[in-house]
């Protein structure tokens, strides 16, 4: 899968290596992946469980390193960083947002969004100020003091997408980011990541099973047994 | 640095928070070392108690002389002719005289006695300590609390008070069968709560006809110029040959006595604590091993925004610390307010029953918080180590 964009794919992924030791065996999850995305993009990845989905997203994500190829974002070769240097690069320029929110319960709304901001060098007053700001951003205004608990699913995915971005970074990366929402949260989920991608110049890559999901995005790609098996663009 | 203090702050902040999670498992941890915590100050309150008990026991301007090469009173004897050779001397000895130009000395034994009292049939063994008239002068910071001193040649006895509070039969007019003879309580006296208080004093003729000790000597009270003249004494009396001399200070020979028993105590105390907390330790890798189980998916979040394999640590061995702290701090309360000032009594100077009080004092305290802590230290390393593997 290659972007045709005279540009350098912000996202490049060559002849990938992948697999896992169960017992004595060893399981091949990615042969040889390619994989190019471009700066800007809304991709979706959709595919059967077992397809691999999850395994690339954790590459993606700096969670996971491949055994063999290259895996270049924003120029930079994840694939040969150490686990350190990928925590911290994914501090600086990546945004996860999770199907199951992943939100500390003890912690405020506001508490939780700042999380990636206590990684940067920034006085209290700015990570208040951006905190405050993204909140609002995702229509959450007012609700800095509530507690995920006491907050609707559609509310808590709207934290967790805030707590991705507050670090402005270039990357979001979405796992089933509707999974556990009834459709018109997810709608407005989707519409909220559409936003992002047009408005704010984020490039998403979202894993989903939902067709309905897949529509927001530019570029679907499906993934099967490890490789990338249809392409479909938005038309 | 600055960023991984705060991951840190907000991490232990989060931990602490979830802790009503884990309510039943924590609390259990911080009350087992709080037991551990109590165990040890126990033992060392009992040490420290008896150690004061005999440190702050008589004085340092007087001497004791004890013959026969021993420094136990009980086994000591000094021949009559080397007690009269000593008085006879003129030269000096760095001892203070009287007016008539006489030592002021105290000749004294020490009998153990069984005291029995009705419906009380093992009885306890107190000291009674014969002693000269001038004794009673020669015990710096004693001083009479109720009656009067034993009269001269009389089966009367003065009582420690802590001895008169703790025992029954033993207020002033009482009489007492100590040995074969009735004995009658004149007084009781005062000794800041040192072992002095812990035995009974009377004429040492009466007490040597009572036991059948007739010109026996065990040791010799003199008043010294000053604490230094020691040395003097030594030197003078260093021709004496008839039985080799212990010549100490009144405060050397009880602080001597004190080191055995209270080492004694020590050591029984140390093991058991230290087992116990070896116990205790691996509650509390349970109950962290447990905390991080508890805290897994919250850790693989703050992990996968970027947070570090150091502040993963770090908050979770500060959790663990800070229970302990806490079952230290309860273990500490709890034995300053049970153990400490508790009467307690064990066969202490001369085999005979000695009565003191136990201190839980600064350093027991400290002492035993240390061990406390210790235990979350070591057994939160563990879990910490392994939080720091959850992603």
């Amino acid at each position: 899968m290659t972007d045709t964009n005279d540009q350098p794919p912000y996202i490049d992924l060559k002849g990938i290596r992948k697999g896992y030791r169960i017992g004595a065996e060893m399981v091949s999850i990615f042969s040889s992946l390619d994989l190019a995305i471009a700066g800007g993009e809304f991709v979706a990845i959709m595919g059967p469980s077992g397809s691999g989905k999850s395994t690339l997203l954790n590459m993606l994500a700096g969670i996971d390193g491949p055994d063999g190829g290259q895996l270049r974002i924003g120029g930079k070769r994840l694939d040969q960083m150490g686990e350190s240097a990928r925590s911290a690069w994914r501090a600086h320029n990546m945004g996860i947002v999770f199907q199951f929110y992943n939100l500390l319960p003890m912690l405020t709304a506001a508490e939780n969004v700042e999380l990636p901001l206590l990684l940067k060098p920034l006085s209290a007053r700015e990570r208040r100020i951006r905190t405050e700001k993204v909140l609002d951003l995702v229509g959450l205004a007012g609700r800095e003091k509530q507690y995920p608990t006491l907050m609707s699913g559609g509310q808590q995915q709207r934290v967790g997408i805030a707590r991705a971005i507050v670090s402005d970074p270039g990357l979001l990366l979405c796992d089933e980011p509707t999974g556990d929402l009834d459709r018109k949260s997810a709608d407005e989920i989707l519409a909220m990541l559409g936003f992002l991608n047009k408005e704010m110049g984020k490039t998403i890559v979202m894993v989903t099973h939902d067709p309905q999901a897949a529509r927001h995005a530019s570029r679907t790609l499906h993934l099967d047994k490890g490789e990338f098996v249809e392409e479909r663009s938005a038309a | 640095m600055a960023s991984l203090i705060r991951q840190t702050l907000v991490m232990t902040r989060a931990n602490l928070l979830s802790l009503p999670r884990r309510r039943a498992i924590s609390l259990s941890m911080s009350l087992s070392i709080a037991l551990v915590v109590m165990v040890l100050a126990g033992f060392l309150s009992m040490a420290k108690g008896f150690e004061q008990a005999l440190k702050g026991t008589g004085s340092s301007a007087v001497a004791v002389i004890l013959g026969g090469g021993t420094n136990q009173e009980t086994g000591s004897d000094i021949p009559p002719d080397v007690v009269r050779s000593i008085a006879a001397k003129r030269s000096d000895l760095g001892l203070v005289r009287n007016a008539a130009g006489e030592l002021v000395a105290s000749r004294e034994i020490v009998v153990p006695v069984d005291v029995r009292h009705p419906g009380d049939n093992l009885g306890q063994t107190m000291a009674l300590r014969g002693m000269d008239l001038s004794g009673l002068s020669l015990r710096d910071g004693v001083t009479l609390s109720a009656g009067r001193p034993f009269a001269r040649g009389s089966r009367e006895i003065l009582v420690g008070d802590r001895l008169a509070h703790d025992v029954p039969g033993f207020g002033v007019g009482d009489t007492v069968r100590l040995g074969a003879v009735d004995w009658t309580v004149s007084g009781h006296f005062s000794a800041g709560g040192s072992a002095f208080e812990s035995e009974l004093w009377a004429d040492l003729d009466a007490v040597r006809a009572g036991f059948d000790r007739q010109g026996e000597v065990q040791t010799l009270r003199l008043r010294l110029e000053s604490p230094a003249s020691i040395a003097t004494l030594r030197d003078a009396l260093s021709d004496v040959t008839e039985t080799p001399l212990v010549i100490t200070s009144e405060t050397d020979l009880y602080a001597g006595q004190s080191g055995r028993t209270s080492d004694l105590i020590r050591l029984f105390g140390w093991p058991l604590a230290l087992l116990m907390a070896v116990g205790a330790g691996a509650g509390a890798l349970n109950t962290m091993m447990s905390s991080v189980a508890d805290r897994a998916s919250e850790i693989a979040v703050v992990r996968t925004l970027g947070f570090g394999r150091m502040a993963a640590f770090a908050s979770t061995w500060i959790e663990a610390v800070l229970l302990s702290l806490a079952g230290a701090a309860i273990g500490v309360a709890a034995s300053w307010a049970l153990f400490n000032g508790w009467q307690a009594s064990t066969v202490g100077v001369n085999n005979t029953r000695m009565m003191f009080q136990l201190a839980v004092t600064g350093d027991v305290m400290t002492m035993a918080a240390l061990l406390g802590l210790a235990i979350g230290a070591i057994g939160g390393a563990l879990p910490a180590i392994a939080a720091t593997r959850r992603r």
